[in-house]
């Protein structure tokens, strides 16, 4: 009878709270400039929030900021606004909201955008970013999980992962590190796209730190979001058969036991 | 890691008083009715015309498919009114009370030596209908067989009556259950409780022991059986409350059927919050009507997560909250009540709260998916067999799903049921 507070909407005001401490720093060490780009992505994707909103009564949903944050963030530099404008409107609309909006996609919108842009334009420099904000990404990793909207377990399988390599000791990681923990923040721990059993979330994460430290050592040449950001696309590719074998391993295992 | 010993779940936030810790006073209201349980159809042959006068543990209604069920009176009293629907199906079977009333005694003499006499007693008796048989949550049939049966000593519903505090003086009696349950079957039987305050009785051999958590949802038999003993159609697990244990042990020792179960009444539109002993099938608004705040409000039979609105005490619940009912008409925009009308409803999140609505046992998110999608057969394999409309009451609650994953589970069950021919 009574109705408790996680509904759908309430999970995305929460990471959109939650990613705050890391926005709000880009904000401040970004200018106008970057006042100027979190305005272009919100406005594009409400757009076409608005339009299936009219045409197919989808209630427009606050984690759509959510993305347009971390496209705001991470897509190439000086695309222009017809480029930018495209990007934006393939990953929003293919990778969201055909599906039915926020929570039945498959894939994280931006993810799907920034690896659009990227491999769409590839020469278009990558964003680098300042100390401060990739230490911001800390408390908002910390929120979220503290709220239980982002998987704990997903964190530490990535740090984990990242942290044998960069104590294993190669230069390369530590170039990357700082940009794959921003990545972690905004693309890898969506509790949409990610995996959703408690085994599949350690192989994701897991997944997701190997794809770093993998691209770190073999990918030449390229930037260090360019490399954290394909690796989170993959690592989500792979997220519903990580889902698939934890969940058949547990059934393997009741079968076992219970016969 | 699946399948541990760890047990986490939900501190669910209290609604209205909190409840008296003071020993439960006897309220016997003026009207109770026999009803079926929700979802039940019951074919009965009335034993009783209207007006006429019963004891208390009287049979009162055959079930017509099974020669030896009856329904008894819970009070003794007068009939006030029969209702059945097109088929004799039964819709109430009201009663008025007799303070002066009589008990009706059964022949229980044999009962402890013949199994066959055991099983009949209890369905002469109507106790039998306090076991509950899953898959599908219904009354066991009468020479069913199962796999296991689940005594109850914890209920980690909000608000919900410990049920250690009336065993603790009615141990021989419960003891004596227990004792009845394992000669009634070869089934495991199986003692929950939880981890603080024990039962201290020596439970008879072949009964073991679990422990369970005191958050919600630990308490559930649901997630004890999905655990420890998963339902299967071809092997069902039965469960009963360790109260109606007892009450079956007091039952064989005297022939009569005990009078009174202990509920508690609780809830935001309510002065205090008590514990009462009542009778079963009570009127709700004749328990409430004492304590009750002026204003609007809706009576449930259940607790406040798993309840239903309802006119008399359900056949095993063992709570009653009466809530405020907003009346205030929301003065909403126009088109937002047409996007709603129109939309989809907004699907769940897979977040920590959701996995702890299961206790953190059950891969939560693909059962809800599974729910979702109607897939029959990836609910079995995820153990769906087991579980009941109250034991997604939690997870109802707390991602406000919509619709309800209490009506989607009871949808799929029923599916399950019709296309196995159980039914």
């Amino acid at each position: 009878m009574r109705r408790g507070m996680w509904d759908r909407e309430m999970v995305a005001a929460l990471l959109l709270m939650a990613s705050m401490p890391m926005v709000l720093t880009w904000l401040w060490f970004g200018g106008v400039e970057a006042i100027g780009r979190l305005a272009l992505t919100l406005i594009i994707s409400g757009l076409w929030h608005m339009v299936f909103m009219l045409a197919r009564a989808q209630p427009p949903s606050l984690a759509g900021a959510l993305s347009a944050i971390a496209v705001a963030m991470l897509a190439p530099e000086d695309l222009g606004l017809i480029r930018l404008a495209l990007g934006i409107s393939f990953g929003t609309v293919a990778a969201e909201l055909v599906f039915g909006g926020w929570g039945r996609n498959v894939l994280n919108p931006a993810t799907v955008t920034i690896a659009f842009l990227g491999f769409g334009f590839p020469a278009e420099p990558w964003p680098e970013f300042v100390a401060p904000v990739i230490w911001a990404a800390l408390p908002a990793l910390g929120i979220g999980a503290m709220f239980g909207i982002l998987s704990m377990r997903v964190i530490f399988a990535a740090f984990v992962a990242l942290g044998i390599a960069y104590y294993g000791g190669d230069p390369a990681i530590s170039v990357i590190l700082p940009t794959a923990v921003l990545v972690l923040a905004l693309l890898v721990t969506d509790p949409v796209a990610g995996a959703s059993t408690s085994l599949g979330r350690w192989l994701y994460g897991g997944a997701y730190g190997g794809f770093v430290v993998l691209f770190a050592y073999e990918w030449e040449g390229a930037a260090p979001v360019q490399m954290a950001v394909s690796a989170a696309f993959l690592a989500s590719l792979f997220a519903p058969i990580f889902d698939e074998a934890a969940l058949a391993l547990w059934v393997r295992r009741r079968r076992k036991r219970h016969g | 890691m699946f399948g541990s010993i760890f047990t986490a779940g939900l501190i669910v936030p209290r609604v209205g008083p909190p409840l008296k810790p003071d020993a439960p006073a006897r309220h016997i209201t003026d009207e109770a009715a026999i009803t079926p349980a929700h979802g039940e159809e019951l074919r009965v042959e009335p034993l009783v015309g209207d007006g006429e006068s019963v004891a208390q543990g009287q049979p009162l209604l055959r079930v017509r498919a099974m020669p030896d069920m009856y329904l008894t009176a819970p009070m003794a009293g007068r009939v006030a009114k029969i209702d059945l629907r097109p088929g004799h199906r039964l819709s109430q079977l009201v009663l008025f009370h007799d303070a002066g009333g009589d008990r009706y005694s059964f022949d229980v003499s044999l009962a402890g030596q013949d199994v066959d006499e055991l099983r009949r007693v209890l369905q002469m008796s109507g106790l039998w209908r306090m076991l509950r048989s899953r898959p599908f949550g219904r009354v066991p049939k009468p020479g069913a067989i199962p796999a296991a049966i689940f005594v109850m000593a914890t209920d980690s519903r909000p608000d919900a009556p410990d049920p250690l505090l009336r065993l603790w003086s009615r141990e021989e009696e419960f003891s004596r259950g227990l004792d009845a349950l394992s000669r009634l079957t070869d089934a495991k039987i199986f003692l929950c409780q939880a981890e603080a305050t024990s039962y201290t009785g020596a439970p008879p051999a072949g009964v073991s022991r679990i422990l369970t958590g005191r958050t919600h949802p630990n308490g559930l038999s649901g997630l004890m059986i999905h655990r420890h003993m998963p339902a299967r159609v071809d092997a069902s697990v039965w469960d009963i409350h360790a109260e109606d244990v007892a009450d079956i042990g007091a039952f064989l020792e005297n022939g009569y059927v005990p009078a009174t179960r202990v509920v508690s009444i609780s809830g935001d539109a309510l002065r205090e919050a008590k514990r009462v002993e009542c009778q079963p099938g009570a009127d709700l608004r004749g328990l409430c009507q004492p304590i009750l705040r002026p204003g609007p409000h809706a009576v449930l039979s259940g607790s406040s997560l798993d309840g239903r609105p309802a006119h008399w005490l359900s056949l095993r619940d063992r709570q009653v909250t009466v809530l405020k009912r907003d009346t205030t008409s929301k003065n909403r925009h126009w088109f937002n009540e047409a996007l709603d009308h129109a939309s989809r409803r907004a699907p769940i999140i897979p977040t920590a709260a959701l996995d702890l609505a299961f206790g953190g046992v059950l891969p939560a998110a693909a059962l809800v998916r599974v729910l979702a999608s109607g897939d029959v057969e990836g609910f079995t394999r995820l153990g769906g067999l087991s579980l009941l409309e109250e034991d997604l009451a939690l997870a109802d609650y707390a991602t406000g799903a919509r619709p309800r994953l209490m009506t989607q589970v009871r949808a799929i069950l029923d599916r399950i049921e019709e296309e196995e021919g159980v039914a």
